[in-house]
């Protein structure tokens, strides 16, 4: 059982790995999510309009953010025998090839409830730019028992 | 892949239903799918995650979790694996504005997964049409692995 958990403070952070984005990357996650959504493929529909939307070219899925922010995540608990028990996102600007990408997580709070121990986190995706293009919240489990998995 | 997946889009894009026909509350069609070893690290490497909790058996089998798992975020692939072509998540210009998932067990190489979902909303914002969707993974011994809800901006 890990102590990880005593020691945590709000304001500690934890930051993910950096990713590159390119158009194989993308490729990759249309072959590994089983998502062909043109969205990400092609790039003539992509100079249309999407309502009041305009790309310019295609985009990175939204959800290479989540699981990005997963990867950073499980890595994190674990290494401290804890459990990754939920990842709220929004996807706040597009991202395109040539983009580099890292999640960073920020401990909001600890809580205790009668049958395990919590942490809250913040999140953010930041490009090379440090603009931010995803944003969220997660919970993560500290059991205070070995993980029953 | 599974080589009876259809990959064009387009293909059965009238088939779908448009904003106007989705009706929150009733169920999506919905299919089993045996998740594969082959398929989660196809995942796994698309993210760059090659944790050995998903690649080194050996690993796998001394750790808490007793053999080889999928990341928590695997339900991304078995949204379309679980799905049939004229599902209304693959219209083209489908936009995904973010998602929430909660998580209970682990999906596992070999597990034979089913989906209940439906469509729980649907709104307009700033001129955008919106649909929100409800989604329960489950694996073959009826517990659930995941469950979560996804906000989309519909194709006009």
């Amino acid at each position: 059982m890990t102590d990880l958990f005593d020691q945590l403070s709000a304001g500690d952070a934890i930051q993910g790995e950096p990713f590159q984005v390119s158009r194989d990357t993308i490729r990759a996650f249309c072959d590994a999510s089983l998502d062909y959504n043109p969205l990400h493929l092609d790039d003539d529909y992509m100079r249309g309009s999407f309502g009041r939307t305009h790309f310019g070219g295609v985009i990175m899925h939204g959800m290479t953010n989540f699981g990005l922010i997963t990867r950073m995540l499980t890595d994190w608990a674990y290494s401290a025998a804890a459990v990754h028990r939920r990842l709220e996102t929004r996807w706040v600007s597009p991202v395109k090839p040539g983009d580099t990408i890292q999640p960073h997580a920020t401990i909001m709070a600890k809580q205790v409830t009668a049958g395990s121990r919590w942490v809250t986190l913040s999140i953010e995706v930041r490009n090379q730019r440090e603009q931010k293009v995803a944003a969220g919240e997660a919970l993560v489990e500290f059991p205070r028992q070995a993980a029953s998995v | 892949m599974d080589a009876s997946f259809e990959t064009d889009f387009w293909k059965d894009a009238q088939l779908r239903k448009k904003w106007d026909d989705i009706v929150p509350g009733e169920p999506r069609k919905t299919m089993p799918y045996v998740l594969t070893l082959e398929a989660i690290q196809r995942y796994c490497r698309s993210v760059g995650d090659l944790h050995p909790l998903y690649f080194d058996e050996e690993y796998a089998r001394k750790s808490a979790y007793g053999g080889l798992v999928a990341p928590p975020s695997i339900h991304i692939l078995l949204m379309f694996s679980c799905t049939p072509a004229d599902d209304w998540m693959r219209s083209p210009g489908t936009i995904n504005a973010g998602q929430s998932w909660s998580y209970n067990v682990p999906a596992r190489p070999g597990d034979t997964i089913t989906l209940q979902a439906r469509a729980l909303d649907k709104f307009i914002k700033k001129q955008r049409l919106f649909v929100v969707h409800d989604n329960v993974f489950f694996n073959q011994h009826g517990a659930v692995i995941c469950s979560g809800r996804g906000w989309t901006i519909r194709p006009q």
